[in-house]
């Protein structure tokens, strides 16, 4: 358990505290229960997704794609739903068999076509936004199904379903990276590729498992935003796959690979929806919404950059001097 | 042959770091033409030190005199402007650029429009590289180049910035014999002129060779600074680790007449051919050779890295083929990788996770680590082989050359391998570590494991292996036992001799 709560896990933490205390210190409305339940909602979607885009960076990729797989599978679903006639309980599994099968064919193409994952990705992004205006001849797909709403909606215990996906998850998530085979395996690939071909690791087929992955996670999403709105449409998940990356990154995860904890990804993501979730409530235009998560990616990762500057200068304000600064001190006076 | 002024005086210099005192009233003098040699082991201040008198960091207190009048070095671009050069281990070269780009990096010259005036780039450089009496051209893409050509580039940066002072960061760690000898009559070139050279370096036979005067360090203070010319190499060594090491080659004869590998005619497109060799058990196979002799590359052929085009692998009496490494791990074959930094170590991971790397599939059940052995094996080993404990909590990338090295041997005792490539296991380790590393190769040998052995350093290879076979152009010209070799033989057979010339311009 020590490894999964580890220190990694204090700055992300930190940060979602402190940015909650000030929206909740600007707005009385932030801590209603209807909020509250209201911001479960709102991060579902984004941070499931950044599940998969946190794997594939873990393993020193990225995932540009999830945003336009969402828009491409939710037509598809609308499209099974509602002209093709597919019941419910068949068309969901089938989704979550595409958005696989999606991440494995942008995995194959990554891992052994050796073509970096930022073009892959990139390219998938385009396309994929281009096959879902061919379906319904590019129109939105409403009204699937009444059964489709409780997914999203629907609650137990008087706590919202997402929530329960969220855990579920995360659990999984967690686990799979601190304690199997195959996480070790995807840090191990990100931290040091060489090495690990050298120790026997299978790269191309690591390197494709966490695309496969992303694929699966996007399906969920996909399926939650279907729900969510009862629909389909080719417009859905704009830069959903940025904000699933800003998650992992505002979560610490090392664009470099090898370095983050998959639970900081939660973090990250609440943090960027409470900081949204305060602007709203305080009817601030969506141009700002943009502009402060900008700001909120720089700082989170700055802040990381400059770790060892930061408490050097706690350590002087704070007058933790060492022996040998106090020294130094008295040579200057 | 040295005037009376120092070039440069470094009085009583100390740096410290939160928790660490690396250097303590250091003082070095530097006088110009002549070779100083700058010794100790790994984490005895030598690098706080290059760093300070190379502007990268400021000291905490002393003086600096550069012709007897105190200066500041306050940063990289202030020691250039004091004819200050610093070659680093690490090259700060880019292999995309040409000789002549690198060369002139970030001192291009212009043109009357601010334009680079590329005539002058190469005319200058190549006037450079000729003054050094190096062969290289000045429109060569710098990658392309050996790794001792590499060298020379990054050496020819500072005789173009015309530096009084260069400091040499272990230059020779990735060089061969004859690189090294070209290294060294350059160096002795600008000495003649003047030069003040400051010269760091694990290699002791070649520190008696060449320096004038040495300034031992140890645990952050000078423990000799000496300015005799002879000064021998066990004097250095006992005052580098500070008490009589003893043996510094302890070898163990524990070869055994079972053959458990045989290689015949093995081929690769790398420029292996017709590598035919056995390996006994409890033996250790040296591979000698120059570098780029092809001595890595059979390394790779055997480990399946490089795929065989010819011959065949036998193993305790059987054919093997791997087309994959993981085919050799699983048949016991371990490679411990020239590069630990480039292809050895996780540094993501704390010793645990780069002990347990190639042994994944044993640690788990149903894909699930068994985390507690994991912990329980790395701390035994970290025990055993006296691995630093902070490996346990911290990441390797905290740890020195010699700790690493020693995990990532760790690494195949884990995996319980039978045959050990250990590929220049001890480059860039101090002594210490250097001897735990060959107790080690004791202790696997004496447990029926064979090694094959490759190092560039002669003396070692000579001392530690059982048999010897001389790579040259990627196949094995002859295999002798080692005791029937001198180190001169070695550096002969190893070089390209004249009567082999005729034979490759017939292959």
């Amino acid at each position: 358990m020590k490894r999964i709560f580890d220190t990694q896990l204090i700055g992300p933490f930190a940060a979602m505290v402190i940015v909650a205390l000030i929206v909740a210190l600007t707005t009385e409305r932030f801590l209603n229960p209807g909020n509250l339940s209201n911001l479960s909602l709102q991060v579902s979607i984004v941070a499931l997704i950044a599940i998969g885009s946190t794997i594939v960076i873990f393993a020193a990729g990225i995932d540009l794609s999830s945003g336009s797989m969402v828009a491409l599978l939710t037509m598809i679903l609308a499209q099974m739903l509602k002209f093709v006639g597919i019941p419910l309980v068949l068309a969901l599994p089938l989704i979550l068999f595409m958005g696989g099968l999606l991440g494995l064919f942008i995995g194959l193409i990554t891992a052994y076509g050796r073509i970096p994952s930022f073009i892959t990705t990139l390219a998938a992004l385009i396309a994929f936004r281009g096959l879902a205006l061919t379906f319904n001849n590019g129109s939105p797909i409403f009204s699937l199904d009444p059964a489709l709403e409780p997914i999203f909606y629907g609650k137990l215990f008087g706590v919202p379903m997402p929530f329960f996906y969220l855990v579920f998850f995360y659990v999984l998530a967690a686990f799979t990276m601190n304690f199997t085979k195959l996480g070790r395996e995807i840090y191990a690939v990100g931290g040091n590729p060489a090495a690990a071909v050298l120790t026997g690791i299978n790269v191309r087929k690591v390197q494709t498992t966490t695309f496969v992955i992303a694929g699966f996670m996007t399906a969920v999403g996909a399926i939650l935003m279907s729900a969510r709105l009862n629909s389909g449409s080719p417009n859905y998940g704009q830069t959903l796959e940025l904000q699933a990356i800003a998650a992992a990154v505002v979560g610490g995860a090392s664009l470099a690979g090898g370095r983050g904890n998959i639970l900081a990804t939660l973090m990250g993501a609440m943090t960027i929806v409470i900081v949204q979730n305060g602007l709203n409530l305080n009817a601030a235009p969506s141009s700002v919404q943009n502009i402060v998560l900008g700001l909120i990616i720089l700082l989170a990762v700055g802040i990381d950059m400059w770790r060892a500057e930061i408490s050097g200068l706690m350590g002087r304000m704070f007058g933790r001097t060492s022996s040998q600064q106090s020294s130094n001190v008295k040579k200057e006076a | 042959m040295t005037p009376a002024t120092p070039l440069w005086e470094f009085v009583d210099i100390t740096k410290a770091y939160p928790g660490v005192l690396a250097n303590d009233k250091v003082c070095i003098r530097l006088m110009p033409g002549s070779i100083h040699g700058l010794l100790g082991e790994n984490g005895c201040g030598k690098s706080t030190m290059i760093k300070t008198l190379s502007g990268v960091q400021q000291p905490d207190s002393g003086q600096i005199l550069h012709h007897g009048k105190p200066v500041t070095i306050s940063d990289p671009q202030a020691a250039r402007e004091l004819g200050v050069a610093t070659v680093f281990q690490e090259f700060s070269i880019v292999p995309t650029l040409s000789v002549g780009e690198n060369i002139f990096l970030g001192n291009m010259p212009r043109s009357r429009f601010g334009v680079i005036d590329w005539a002058k780039v190469h005319n200058e450089a190549a006037r450079v590289l000729a003054e050094m009496d190096v062969d290289v051209s000045p429109e060569a893409i710098t990658g392309s180049l050996s790794v001792g050509e590499q060298q020379l580039v990054e050496i020819a940066k500072a005789v173009a910035m015309d530096a009084r002072m260069i400091i040499l960061d272990e230059p020779t760690a990735a060089l061969g014999e004859d690189e090294i000898e070209r290294l060294h009559q350059l160096l002795r070139n600008m000495r003649e002129r003047g030069t003040a050279i400051l010269y760091v370096s694990h290699r002791l036979d070649e520190v008696e060779r060449i320096v004038d005067e040495v300034t031992i360090l140890r645990n952050g203070c000078v423990v000799r600074a000496s300015g005799e010319t002879n000064i021998n190499v066990s004097e250095i060594v006992s005052a580098m680790v500070g008490e009589d090491i003893g043996e510094h080659y302890p070898k163990e004869q524990n070869a055994t007449k079972d053959i458990v590998l045989e290689a015949a005619g093995l081929a690769t497109n790398s420029g292996v051919k017709d590598v035919s060799f056995s390996l006994h058990r409890g033996e250790v196979l040296g591979l000698g050779g120059v570098l780029g002799s092809g001595r890595t590359e059979i390394a790779r052929a055997l480990f399946g890295t490089d795929e065989l085009t010819g011959g065949q692998i036998t193993l305790n009496g059987k054919p093997v083929r791997f087309r994959r490494e993981i085919d050799a791990i699983r048949a016991g074959l371990a490679l411990v990788p020239e590069n630990r930094k480039f292809d050895g170590l996780f540094f993501n991971f704390r010793a645990s996770g780069n002990v347990t790397a190639a042994s994944l599939g044993g640690l788990s059940r149903f894909g699930v680590l068994n985390l507690k052995a994991e912990e329980q094996a790395t701390h035994d080993l970290i025990r055993d082989l006296e691995i630093s404990t902070q490996a346990e909590e911290k990441t390797v990338n905290f740890l020195s050359g010699g700790n690493q090295q020693k995990i990532v041997i760790a690494r195949w005792l884990f995996s319980a391998s039978d045959i050990l490539i250990l590929d220049e296991p001890t480059q860039g380790i101090d002594i210490g570590a250097k001897i735990a590393v060959y107790k080690l190769i004791n202790r696997l040998t004496r447990a029926g494991k064979s090694i094959i052995l490759i190092s560039s350093d002669h003396d070692e290879l000579l001392a530690m292996s059982d048999r010897i076979a001389v790579v040259q152009h990627g196949t094995i010209v002859r295999t002798v036992d080692a005791s029937d070799l001198t180190h001169d033989d070695l550096v002969r057979a190893s070089a390209d001799t004249p009567q082999s010339k005729p034979k490759e311009a017939f292959a």
